[in-house]
């Protein structure tokens, strides 16, 4: 098993590397590379510029605090607004389509034309959904919500229905020979039992949802994007770089919140395990009462 | 429900002319060996497999007639008890048809009967296997289907757990359910079972529970291997 484990992966390995080798004409390209970018980081970008976390000059803040009134905090805000909207109305969507695209809760005659649906909206990208809404409705964060909409429900219904295909069947037969209807068996039985998944896949769409807000704001879409897209055409990339530290920031505790939100419904929620906090505790009794 | 010349299997054929009939409140013990096709049976009869040949003719509600608890129980392990039972009363008490305090009315006597009424908002996933059966036999019970077909359901089980769960069966067949069961034990098929269907070789046997009885013994080495 381990060896030919082994094998499958070295084969698939060499397979990437022949494919690789197809397609580079040179490879001398990578001569003088790390040192263009070492070159292009200290002089352009490097140290990040934190005064997008400054009001702007223009308008005028009227709030106390100054970073509510920055590109960092504004951006970032429209970008999390344009996500968090398209993410609920693209799962929602994605869950009402999926729902019959998977071949085992609908034959295979009803599943087909719900997954050519699922493929269309998937396979043009958010940035092609986000120019098609600006020259239909205009610039502003109206487009990129309806562009990601459109795409997180192509994306999120494949996973969907790819989830529900993998669930165990045995749930799935008992409601079949007990003669549940499609609705019941489909939020009775199949959303509790792939809810863990459900989440986790909502939790990364929102998360991908703010990293593409920045793509999509360059065509005018809003969001942070918009910004990037601003600082980009002026080369002020160290402003760049302190805006993309800030959607780090933000990805890191969406995914945070992810693994937070999805302890309620996986084993993981049941077990008691050690915390770094009791054991911090725990060592600081230890050493009050030796030192008594 | 009515089997006529029915052949079973997946890619080969497991059993063939298997002509068999099951009348109201009967319990049927289906014995074989392991891999004979026992549970190929009871899910080509539940209309999960389709025959290769023949036809199972059932005559129960289409929904909610039928009752199924799989080798695996089938339960939502995400789910509370109280949900998983609820299924059960769901499948022929329609939520579309009203009917509410009736569904409670069963679940709650349901979860009762199996003594896990205070397991009803307990995740299914943190129970024991013995109370995971229990569950799946209250899910039954708050069906209450024409028929039931229960695969290895009564096995692994301790004496006590047995003991309710073969009180909630009575139940059902008090209220005219039939019941076809795949069991290994002697002892529970003497408790419950009014005939015996055996597989062998690719036929099937069906005894009345007094000619198994007298018969039984000849075939001992053979269903339990």
């Amino acid at each position: 098993m381990r060896k030919s484990f082994i094998f499958v992966i070295l084969s698939l390995l060499i397979l990437a590397w022949i494919t690789l080798n197809d397609l580079v004409d040179d490879w001398g390209r990578f001569e003088g590379g790390w040192e263009n970018l070492t070159a292009f980081v200290s002089e352009s970008m490097w140290p990040p510029n934190w005064s997008v976390i400054e009001a702007q000059s223009y308008p005028v803040c009227e709030k106390d605090i100054e970073f509510f009134c920055s590109v960092g905090y504004l951006g970032m805000i429209e970008t999390l607004k344009i996500a968090f909207v398209s993410t609920i109305l693209g799962f929602i969507g994605a869950l009402c389509l999926s729902s019959f695209a998977a071949r085992n809760l609908m034959p295979m005659y009803v599943a087909m034309p719900f997954r050519l649906i699922l493929s269309a909206t998937r396979s043009l990208p958010s940035l092609i959904w986000a120019i098609i809404f600006v020259i239909v409705i205009g610039f502003g964060p109206l487009a990129g919500v309806l562009a990601m909409t459109f795409y997180t429900v192509g994306y999120l219904g494949k996973l969907q229905y790819e989830t529900f295909e993998g669930m165990p069947s045995d749930a799935l037969e008992v409601s079949k020979a007990m003669g549940l209807s499609h609705t019941t068996t489909f939020t009775s039985v199949v959303i509790p039992e792939t809810g863990n998944h459900l989440l986790s896949q909502l939790m990364f769409m929102f998360e991908y949802n703010v990293r593409h807000g920045t793509v999509i704001g360059i065509v005018g879409a809003g969001g942070i994007g918009y910004y990037i897209n601003t600082y980009m055409k002026f080369l002020q990339y160290d402003k760049v770089l302190a805006l993309l530290i800030i959607i780090f920031v933000v990805v890191v505790v969406i995914d945070l919140m992810s693994l937070v939100v999805r302890s309620f419904v996986t084993d993981e929620g049941d077990v008691r395990r050690p915390t770094w906090l009791k054991a911090m505790i725990k060592l600081y009794r230890s050493r009050n009462s030796s030192s008594e | 429900m009515v089997l006529e010349n029915l052949s079973i299997g997946y890619n080969a054929v497991l059993a063939s002319e298997i002509n068999a009939r099951v009348h109201p409140g009967e319990v049927i013990a289906v014995l074989g060996p392991s891999g004979i096709g026992k549970t190929t049976l009871v899910r080509t009869i539940a209309g999960l497999v389709e025959p290769i040949d023949g036809d199972v003719e059932l005559k129960v509600e289409k929904r909610g007639g039928l009752g199924y608890i799989p080798q695996k129980l089938g339960l939502v392990r995400h789910a509370s008890v109280y949900h998983n039972v609820n299924l059960g009363a769901r499948a022929s008490l329609p939520v579309l048809k009203g009917e509410s305090e009736e569904r409670k009315k069963r679940v709650n006597s349901a979860l009762v009967a199996l003594g896990i009424e205070e397991k009803t908002t307990e995740p299914v996933r943190r129970l024991s296997g013995g109370q995971l059966r229990r569950v799946a036999t209250a899910r039954a019970l708050a069906q209450r289907p024409s028929l039931l077909l229960a695969d290895e359901f009564l096995s692994e089980l301790d004496h006590n757990t047995v003991d309710v769960v073969i009180a909630a069966v009575k139940e059902l067949l008090d209220a005219g359910t039939s019941i076809i069961m795949v069991e290994h034990h002697e002892e529970n098929v003497a408790l419950l079972a009014t005939r015996v269907w055996l597989i062998e070789g690719e036929r099937l046997l069906d005894f009345s529970i007094e000619e198994w009885k007298e018969k039984g013994p000849a075939f001992d080495g053979f269903w339990r291997r």
